[in-house]
């Protein structure tokens, strides 16, 4: 079936099976392997994407489901000449071991703070509960939410 | 497999009715069943497109909740925090902030888990159930719903719920999260008003504790008049662990699970506004 979706601002017209996951085709057919396969059950985060402002798994949404919406994954954030402030605060806290999980987390911070930009430090652990990390133990990366936060207030 | 999106209810139901199509609603469980093929679809129906299915509004004396609304849209919808607060505390105590966005109130209930967190909330919320095929639309209570198996007959449709503004106050409260063990997890909702400081209009639901989430009529019946003192807490706790008990019968959870009880209850009571300030829990 053909599907169209905007990913991370360019429009694209697909030919996908109606039982692949939009993990697949953005990882598959488009090379995004930003976007990571960590459980595939809906339980670790590590296929976070952002889907018309919110962050779905990505394993748990059919390419089909995704036709006509707008895509944001981490490559749509920055690179390593202009990084997005979340991704600037993580590296400057050091809230990156493996990195397995960072895009998925860092996806989080991003949907959080484009909603709320002064987020409390409950409202950072809620919005980043959903994203596992075996490195970190977590603090770096809740350090890094608060530091981004600080960052896009100026 | 093939897909389709309608974007209305008589679309919907003419491409649900044929054999061997599921409707798709978030498919935070459908999906994963596809994959593992703990069940097989020729063709999947989404229901994403029909805007009537996921409005959340007010009716008179009711609020109506479609069927297609997610967690999310729950948890950030005042009249849900306050004239519904028993499945607005069942929302925030859900998954984690994508499954929320994902997941739907319509979804929980037609999947039918025997921990479904929503369901004990819209028990105590005496919810109505719509539903919609062919034939026409019903409106069954979900108590008497979920006496049935199936659910209902394929290729129905769950249009929503109604649930009466009576002004009384809810809680819920849940132990273990969904990863946990099936024998960790427990869940309750109350609801109940107080008149002349005495309970009235009381129910009490539970959930993962036995096959479906049940309403106790023992409880309400035990409850109703008593005086809301420090000591209608502990009967609460006692009359509790009894009906759970009953419950479970034999199951290997029933002895960890009547312990677990008074304090799942005891959490509900004092998430219900008015019992917070101490004097009734
Ligand atoms: C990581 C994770 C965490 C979770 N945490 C929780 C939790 O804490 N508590 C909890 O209760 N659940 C939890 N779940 C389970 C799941 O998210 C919920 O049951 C959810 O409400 C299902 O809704 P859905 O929209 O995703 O349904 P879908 O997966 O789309 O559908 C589920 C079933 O219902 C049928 N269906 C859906 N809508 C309709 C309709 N309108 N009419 C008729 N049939 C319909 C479908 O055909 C399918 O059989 C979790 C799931 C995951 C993956
Ligand atoms: S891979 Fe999707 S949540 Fe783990
Ligand atoms: S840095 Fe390795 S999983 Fe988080």
């Amino acid at each position: 079936m053909k599907i169209e979706l905007t990913v991370n601002g360019v429009a694209r017209i697909l030919e996908v099976e109606p039982e692949e996951r939009l993990l697949d085709v953005l990882r598959e057919r488009l090379h995004l392997t930003g976007t990571k396969e960590g459980c595939g059950e809906g339980e670790c985060g590590a296929c976070t994407v952002i889907m018309d402002g919110k962050t779905v798994n990505s394993c748990m949404v059919l390419a089909a489901q995704a036709d006509g919406h707008a895509v944001t994954t981490i490559e749509g954030l920055g690179n390593r000449g202009s990084l997005h402030p979340v991704q600037k605060a993580f590296l400057e806290e050091g809230a990156v071991q493996c990195g397995f999980c960072t895009p998925g987390m860092v996806l989080s911070a991003k949907a959080l703070l484009d909603r709320s930009p002064h987020p409390g430090k409950e409202q950072i652990a809620v919005a980043m509960s959903g994203n596992l990390c075996r490195c970190t133990g977590y603090d770096k990366i809740l350090r890094a939410v608060e530091r981004a936060a600080g960052e896009v207030k100026e | 497999m093939y897909y389709v999106r309608p974007e209305t209810v008589a679309e919907v139901l003419e491409a649900g009715e044929k054999p061997g199509m599921l409707y798709l609603a978030g498919g935070t469980d459908l999906i994963l069943k596809l994959r593992r093929q703990e069940v097989q679809a020729r063709g999947l129906v989404d229901l994403q497109a029909v805007a009537e299915l996921r409005r959340i509004r007010v009716e008179g004396d009711r609020l109506e909740i479609g069927a297609m609304v997610s967690f999310a849209d729950l948890l950030n919808n005042d009249q849900v925090a306050t004239e519904a607060r028993a499945l607005w505390l069942a929302c925030r105590s859900m998954g984690a902030p994508q499954i929320r966005n994902q997941a739907t109130l319509g979804g929980n209930l037609a999947n039918c888990s025997p921990a479904a967190d929503s369901l004990p909330a819209l028990l105590v919320l005496q919810a109505q159930v719509r539903l919609l095929s062919h034939s026409g639309e019903t409106l069954v209570p979900l108590a008497e719903l979920l006496e049935r198996t199936p659910l209902w007959p394929s290729g129905t449709l769950l249009a929503g719920f109604r649930l009466p503004l009576t002004g009384g106050a809810s809680g819920f409260a849940k132990l273990g999260r969904r990863q946990a063990l099936a024998i960790a997890r427990l869940s309750a909702a109350v609801a109940l008003r107080e008149e002349n400081g005495r309970a009235s209009g009381v129910r009490l639901a539970f959930g993962a504790a036995g096959k479906r989430a049940f309403l106790s009529a023992d409880l309400a019946e035990k409850l109703n008049g008593l005086v809301l003192d420090g000591g209608f807490t502990e009967v609460a706790c006692r009359e509790a662990r009894k009906v759970i008990s009953r419950a479970l019968g034999e199951r290997a959870s029933a002895p960890y699970k009547r312990e677990a009880v008074a304090g799942v209850v005891r959490e509900a009571l004092a998430s219900v506004e008015f019992m917070k300030s101490g004097e009734g829990a």
